[in-house]
């Protein structure tokens, strides 16, 4: 969808921007050198992502739900929603995470809509 | 005996390599670069 969704000023939801890059994400199943990668190299590298990601922001408060998009899709790939049980914790996290790195790329963060992502779909 | 660490280098603050702009670090870090593919 290419519509400006509006950001809320405060949300228990928040929103990583095309934080996960997989390894294959040019062209399925190869890397940036053209090799093939092992399905299970995928996995590993998409767990240990989730790993650091869970532990990082389980520092700000419990997190009621953790999505990561796997959506190629430009305007989406690799989004994390990140769903806090409260607002505070939800700033919290927007605080601490805003100007870091992951993995050598700026985090870029705001607060979400979403509150229920069976119905998070564009309408 | 190296996976019996106990816990891996998170990414968190991984900064940006001073050298990515200069050279292809991409094979150092086994990131890709930002760079859109050609439509």
């Amino acid at each position: 969808c290419s519509r400006l969704h509006t950001k809320p000023s405060i949300s228990p939801t928040l929103l990583l921007s095309n934080m996960y890059q997989r390894p294959d994400m040019i062209t399925p199943g190869v890397d940036a050198q053209g090799q093939p990668i092992d399905p299970r190299t995928i996995q590993s590298h998409f767990e240990e992502f989730y790993e650091d990601l869970f532990e990082e922001l389980t520092k700000y408060g419990d997190i009621e739900s953790l999505n990561v998009c796997d959506n190629l899709a430009d305007h989406m790939v690799g989004n994390v929603y990140v769903q806090f049980r409260e607002e505070e914790h939800a700033a919290n996290a927007l605080r601490n995470l805003t100007g870091r790195f992951y993995a050598g790329r700026p985090i870029i963060v705001d607060f979400s809509p979403v509150t229920d992502f069976r119905e998070a779909t564009c309408r | 005996r190296s996976r019996s660490k106990s816990k891996r280098i998170s990414g968190f603050d991984m900064a940006p390599p001073a050298s990515a702009l200069l050279s292809g670090a991409a094979a150092v870090t086994g990131q890709i670069p930002g760079a859109t593919p050609a439509l």
